[in-house]
């Protein structure tokens, strides 16, 4: 507990110590917010800028805690992980510091941009659904941190890593209701979203944070908070059982693989590298 | 003394090919143990094998009664390693990644200030205890990386290559924290490298080659067995000079300006030198060094 207790805040200091990075993860969801809420006024959308907010929270949750989790793979190109597998400290206690940090600093995250939602007009009626919204971040923070941890521990090649980040985490963040309605993606694009988990998580805590779990099916169905596919209805329940499923398995197959990983693999000579695989 | 190192018929294969082939030693307790040799010999396979990170292809190694293989958490608690290439956390302080160790290896909390100031102290660094990792020196970070290592007071300190790419300077001053570690503290200290001089410092030297040990002893039974001295002398009566050492049987190459001899009797050397004294101008005797061993085993010489 030790460990991963002082793995978790060495990565919120590392996370705290970088300024530009933390102002800029802050203005770019307003940024997202002011170039798209327009899109959302022609879709039978109640309150278009809210509807938005509150997929940009979960969607900077989402890029913070996979982004975070990946930064592994800088300790890992460091050297820095070479001296945790010389030392008697165990893999899965690494792994834990790492999801619970980016878990941590997503939700941090989420909870400023928040705050500065409740200024432009976010407003909850229960007191409940604050720390609901807290709870729900801090689930999809783990889910998506396993996702990342897992990304990190799978790279070959620390260059193209970022590449491989960018090209998942885009289509993520686009086809997944956040930002664009998927009403208005192309009949394939809708097919891809829902098979995007990140459709599931954007519909659940949208329901949370806009108070709507009383709504009627047809209702959830027309404000996009659960989809008709063929003639089953996903509601925000199954919703949150697919990200839930989901995070178990990435957070169980990230452990699993970073338990395994070879850290002295990456940047290493052709003979070594012979190693990893025997 | 015992042995705090031993190591036993040990082969490292990958795929087909042979990195450490059939290698045994061991090393005494409080001893400066060098491998020496070219890269790829197989030091590196050997030290990465002894530090728990490689598995044996087969063979016993141990490090203070402990199999490597099999008790790998116990092995690692009496080891400090520091490697070839940078392992510190560039984006921490000094302080914070000192810290960071302590608490990897379960060090108890009363203890890691004292510790701290006394690893520090040990290679200069105090003052740079609030500095980022990412700032310092490449000598520096070689020194907080010993620093570190020594946290956790282990029995024996791997070194693969400690001064490569260092300056003659710290370099000089790194061997002073080895060898005050030593013989200070009694730390078994395990170290790779490829200069020659260094190896002289240690009371024994593995010569690797190709995977295998192909001499093994202390550095100056190396050079006795292995090399012979060699004069280079100066005269003004070189014809007299040549005579004399082609009748005693010497062999010698005449340089511009002098002769180089190995000497295989000193009083044989000595003889010809008094009938010599009225012409010899000038008179110097080299010892062999570690890498006239090395070429006079391998027919290689370990700087090309």
């Amino acid at each position: 507990m030790d460990i991963i207790l002082a793995l978790w805040y060495r990565n919120i200091k590392i996370f705290a110590r970088n300024r530009v990075q933390l102002v800029f993860t802050i203005i770019m969801p307003f940024f997202f917010l002011y170039v798209f809420s327009s899109i959302f006024k022609n879709d039978s959308i109640e309150n278009p800028v809210n509807y938005m907010l509150a997929g940009i929270v979960i969607t900077t949750v989402f890029q913070t805690s996979l982004t975070i989790a990946t930064s592994t793979i800088e300790d890992i190109v460091s050297g820095f992980m070479k001296e945790v597998l010389v030392s008697p400290v165990k893999r899965i206690q690494i792994a834990a510091g790492q999801l619970l940090s980016a878990a941590t600093i997503a939700t941090l995250q989420g909870i400023i941009i928040l705050i500065i939602g409740y200024f432009i007009g976010l407003k909850f009626t229960s007191w409940i659904t604050p720390f609901a919204v807290i709870g729900v971040m801090i689930v999809v923070g783990l889910v998506f941190s396993g996702l990342g941890l897992f990304l990190a521990a799978l790279v070959k090649n620390s260059q193209t890593f970022q590449i491989v980040v960018t090209a998942i985490t885009m289509p993520m963040t686009f086809l997944c209701g956040a930002y664009i309605p998927l009403s208005m993606l192309p009949k394939t694009l809708q097919y891809v979203a829902y098979l995007n988990p990140m459709t599931y998580t954007t519909a659940f805590f949208r329901t949370i944070i806009l108070e709507k779990t009383s709504l009627t099916t047809n209702q959830m169905v027309a404000e996009q908070l659960a989809f008709k596919i063929g003639g089953f209805v996903i509601t925000p329940l199954i919703s949150m059982t697919i990200v839930i499923i989901f995070g178990l398995v990435f957070l169980l197959l990230s452990t699993y693989v970073f338990s395994k990983v070879d850290f002295s693999r990456i940047n290493r000579s052709k003979s070594k590298e012979a190693d990893i695989f025997s | 003394m015992r042995n705090i190192i031993e190591v036993k018929d040990f082969v490292k294969k990958y795929d087909k090919f042979t990195a450490v082939d059939n290698v045994s030693f061991d090393v005494e307790e409080g001893s400066i143990f060098a491998f020496l040799g070219p890269n790829g010999a197989g030091k590196s396979t050997t030290i990465n094998t002894l530090c728990t990170i490689f598995d044996k292809t087969s063979g016993t190694l141990t490090i203070d009664g402990k199999d490597v293989s099999r008790e790998r958490d116990a092995v690692r608690g009496v080891i400090g390693v520091v490697f070839q290439e940078p392992t510190l956390d560039n984006k921490m302080t000094v302080m914070e990644n000192l810290i960071m160790h302590c608490h990897f290896y379960a060090i108890p909390k009363s203890e890691v200030v004292e510790r701290i100031q006394f690893v520090l102290e040990l290679v200069e660094l105090l003052d740079w205890k609030k500095a980022m990792v990412s700032s310092l020196s490449g000598g520096m970070k070689r020194r907080v990386e010993i620093a570190r290592s020594l946290l956790h007071y282990p029995k024996v300190l791997f070194l693969d290559e400690p001064t490569t790419g260092l300056d003659p300077q710290t370099r000089a001053h790194m061997w002073d924290y080895i060898v005050k570690l030593q013989k200070e503290k009694n730390i078994t200290i395990f170290l790779t490298t490829h200069y020659m001089d260094e190896a002289e410092i240690c009371s024994k030297v593995a010569i690797m080659d190709g995977g295998k040990i192909v001499a093994m002893d202390t550095p100056y039974r190396l050079k006795q067995q292995y090399t012979k001295d060699k004069a280079n002398i100066t005269t003004s009566d070189e014809q007299g000079l040549t005579l004399l050492l082609d009748a005693a049987g010497f062999i010698y190459k005449k340089k511009t300006g002098y002769y180089s001899i190995e000497v295989d009797s000193i009083p044989k050397l000595m003889e010809i030198l008094s009938e010599q004294k009225d012409s010899i101008t000038d008179l110097e005797i080299k010892k062999g060094t570690l890498n006239d061993v090395f070429l006079a085993i391998t027919g290689k010489d370990i700087r090309k």
